[in-house]
């Protein structure tokens, strides 16, 4: 596959408007069986470049389309999607407009229909697809009842029937719960693995392009602007978190090393990290599979306390869908003002559920729910929403007024202030979201990070004490996320109390104080963050895992000799590395310690 | 939710391995004799064999009955107020006040009610057995050009979809204290608003995704469409067909001869 010098503008949005130019000279050569990664901040032109790829653009936007794309020999100025679609399979992000059969095996047939393939052959294929996706089984079930990651894998078994040379993901996993991820990423393993596919895949998460990618290509304002294997890649962590894109933790944590300790570091693999920092402490070494020796943790049953001061109390919930199954049995929690509690748990196991409880979206079939010591039965979702604002994962669900300020004012409209007021709450809420540029611009035309931001501001705007988050980071990069993340920090320093649901584990990690974890509709655990991510047996029930650093401070602290165990043990003030580094910098302070012991003593 | 505009029950029968085609035919004969014949025993006699139909066609029992109870409401309906608005004949069986309920009414409004379940009935043998993948086939076979069929098989197919997002919608704007249906019919249609603008923008977002997704698989690339599943006609429309043609015949010399 060969791009040349390619650039491209789309068609303006209003007539006699400019065009936009999103595609500024990319070269890019991809040979058979490569499995290249491509990442860049949002709106920088990976998706378009996609499109590219199998013609789509031009062909079907128009715009202005200048260089070459070259796949197996096809040139996509002279064959449009249609005919492209023979040699590259391209999976989109979302993976509701893209199934739209009534049936597994339609979805799957429906490109090989295109390809005027015979019946048999068809057959053949579906099996075939259905197989390595491992949806094998399926092929009755409507697209629309399968899970996230069940969808996504039907997806690539969509384009993967047609036999294409080049394989192009747009985001394969985002949005997917820790399983689904490994789910659709395995399948994608073993196509490189068994099938020598030739794959291209846009993804945001450093760790899975770490694990996965041969190569990695950074897009940045339309143009290529960094190349290499992830090791060479990963090691300019300043350049990078200068685009506003993530580094994986180790490669995180090498770098902070080199920066003030003048190491040389280049690991990006808990192994290597484990082996490297092993041997500076040179009388260790690092062998012994991870978590083969059981190190002995404090055991962590938090009792329930039923204090006046909670912002929220949950009372033996029970809640049944009308149509459905159970979603939610028996859970019980009290959430106190001023809390960071972060919900983590599988696609189904209630956490939107629940949340959607503290606001009155849902009832309970038993028990009962109390936000701010009232019950909320006899409480409407009106009068529920100037004490609880909630943040939903889309926020084109959301928006839908002409400008922004109007976007900030509904909220406090509705709650009946007088204008003076709504005026006053609009204006401090641009101010402190950082949006009083946007003011007068329909929300609906900005990028995502933005908008985020203004349904953000729209909630906060309403001021309710407790803020439910609902996968608020979603589709968003670094710089997006972080963003996002510090202004809710600095809210809950402000006293507000943080709800947040999330499948990101650097983030629970990072900034949650308190976690509940829910598996099928019941609590699996509950209590601080730092104790949580010790439980790993506890979290693999729930298929989850803490993030990497933690698990490394953990393997650590068991590589350990029992002399230096025991010189940390009897240590006065910073005792070195407790095995439960929550971020990069914590292990960093920790592991010093530690080696200023080690030289010490 | 997903079930709600889906039919269909996928199960092993004659009925379900019937072609679309015959079905459909099925559909129209049945509707052109209820429509010429009112009579009360012709109306019941059909319903009847359509159960028989049904039954041995191994729809479940639970979808019938969830028809029925579609049906209540309109099947009494019009028995309650065909007998007060259309009194014929004269045997009286009940008099309050001005109203008359007489015996011969009373049965034209049951053959009435009776007429339209069976009508009902008629479209929902083929909509319990045919699923829409194969009922849209039908259709094209038929004449319907292969995009027509598409485009409907796809409204089917995301009915449920923007369902969703109307529901999301609402909730999104009632946790902001947005308060919907209150008020007179005016500001009951203005607490829409919102909502409808944001389900129409995300709907029009997914139909810009629909058609580049409908593209990278190939559709109008020029090769000629071949389908997965061809619909052939089997031995039970061989003999459903014929037996169709021979009651139409039978029909039109009756009517019109």
């Amino acid at each position: 596959m060969i791009v040349e010098n390619l650039h491209y503008a789309y068609p303006p949005l209003t007539p006699g408007g400019e065009p936009l130019p999103v595609l500024k000279g990319v070269n890019l050569r991809v040979r058979r069986g490569e499995f290249l990664a491509i990442m860049g901040p949002t709106g920088g032109g990976k998706t378009t470049l996609c499109l590219t790829l199998n013609g789509i653009l031009p062909h079907l936007m128009g715009g202005t389309f200048e260089g070459r794309v070259v796949v197996a020999g096809m040139d996509t100025r002279d064959h449009g999607p249609g005919e492209m679609s023979h040699k590259v399979g391209l999976v989109f992000q979302d993976p509701e407009s893209q199934l739209f059969n009534m049936t597994v095996e339609d979805e799957v047939a429906f490109g090989l229909e295109s390809l005027g393939l015979s019946p048999s052959e068809m057959e053949e294929r579906i099996a075939w697809a259905l197989e390595v996706v491992r949806l094998p089984g399926l092929r009755k079930r409507s697209p629309f009842q399968l899970s996230g990651g069940q969808k996504k894998r039907l997806a690539i078994a969509t384009v993967l029937a047609m036999r294409p040379q080049v394989l192009v993901l747009d985001e394969p996993v985002t949005g997917l719960d820790p399983l689904g991820r490994h789910e659709v990423l395995a399948v994608i393993e073993k196509l490189k693995r068994e099938e020598e596919a030739t794959v291209v895949m846009v993804e945001q998460d450093a760790e899975a392009v770490t694990a996965w990618a041969d190569r990695v290509v950074i897009m940045e304002r339309g143009r290529l602007v960094l190349e290499g294997s992830p090791r060479q890649v990963f090691s300019q962590v300043e350049s990078l978190h200068g685009w506003g894109l993530a580094v994986p933790q180790m490669s995180a944590l090498a770098h902070l090393f080199n920066r003030r300790q003048g190491t040389s570091f280049h690991f990006i693999t808990e192994d290597e990290a484990c082996s490297a920092l092993a041997g500076e402490l040179q009388s260790e070494t690092c062998t012994g599979p991870r978590g083969s020796i059981q190190y002995p943790i404090p055991n962590i049953q938090y009792p329930v306390s039923f204090e006046h001061s909670s912002a929220v109390k949950v009372e033996d919930l029970w809640h049944r869908y009308d149509d459905g199954p159970l979603a939610l049995a028996g859970v019980n929690l009290s959430v106190e003002a001023g809390d960071f509690l972060a919900i983590i748990g599988q696609n189904g196991s209630g956490k939107t559920t629940l949340v959607k409880h503290f606001n009155g979206l849902l009832r309970p079939t038993r028990g009962r729910v109390l936000v701010l010591g009232q019950d909320t039965a006899g409480q409407s979702v009106g009068q529920l929403a100037r004490k609880v604002g909630y943040l939903f994962q889309n926020p084109d669900h959301q928006i839908f007024a002409p400008t922004v300020w109007e976007e900030l004012a509904f909220g406090p409209r509705n709650l009946g202030f007088s204008e003076g007021e709504v005026a006053a709450r609009t204006t401090e809420a641009l101010a402190l979201f950082g949006l009083r540029d946007q003011a007068d611009t329909p929300p609906a035309i900005l990028g995502y990070g933005l908008r985020r931001h203004v349904t953000l501001a729209a909630v906060w705007a309403m001021r309710p004490q407790i803020l439910v988050l609902d996968e608020p980071t979603v589709g968003l990069d670094w710089r997006g996320t972080r963003t996002l993340m510090e202004e809710v920090t600095n809210l809950n320093s402000q006293g507000h109390t943080i709800i947040l649901v999330t499948h990101d584990m650097k983030l629970v990690a990072e900034f949650a104080s308190k976690v509940l974890v829910l598996d099928e509709g019941r609590t699996l655990a509950y209590g601080p963050t730092r104790q949580l991510f010790q439980q790993e047996a506890l979290l693999r029930q729930a298929f989850l895992a803490p993030p990497p650093i933690t698990a490394l401070a953990r393997r650590m602290r068991l590589v350990l000799s029992p002399s230096t165990l025991l010189r940390i043990n009897s240590a006065e003030g910073p005792y070195g590395l407790r095995g439960d580094s929550l971020t990069v910098e914590e292990f960093y302070q920790e592991y010093t310690a530690l080696r200023r012991l080690g030289q010490g003593g | 939710m997903s079930l709600a505009f889906d039919l269909y029950v996928d199960r092993s029968s004659w009925l379900h391995r019937l072609d679309p085609r015959t079905k459909l035919a099925f559909v129209v004969l049945s509707s052109i004799l209820l429509l010429n014949y009112s009579h009360l025993l012709v109306s019941a006699a059909f319903l009847l064999g359509i159960h028989g139909i049904l039954w041995s066609g191994k729809v479940p029992a639970s979808r019938v009955r969830w028809a029925w109870q579609r049906m209540w409401p309109i099947t009494f309906l019009i028995l309650f107020l065909w007998p007060i608005f259309y009194p014929q004949g004269n045997e009286v069986l009940l008099q309050l006040w001005r109203v008359r309920i007489t015996t011969q009414s009373l049965l034209q409004g049951l053959s009435t009610a009776l007429r339209v379940d069976a009508l009902a009935f008629a479209f929902l043998v083929l909509l319990f057995s045919t699923d829409q993948a194969r009922l849209v086939r039908g259709l094209v076979k038929l004449g319907l050009p292969y995009e027509w069929g598409l485009t409907l098989a796809i409204a089917l197919r995301y009915l449920p979809t923007l369902y969703g997002i109307y529901t999301t919608v609402s909730e999104a704007q009632q946790a902001r204290g947005w308060v919907i249906g209150k008020g007179n019919l005016v500001q009951r249609i203005k607490s829409y608003l919102p909502i409808l603008v944001a389900v129409i923008v995300t709907a029009l977002r997914l139909a810009d995704n629909l058609s580049m997704a409908l593209a990278a698989r190939g559709f109008q690339s020029g090769a000629k469409r071949t389908y997965l599943r061809e619909l052939k006609l089997g031995l039970a429309d061989k003999v459903c067909l014929p037996l169709f043609a021979v009651s139409l015949i039978v029909f039109l010399i009756v009517r019109f001869a």
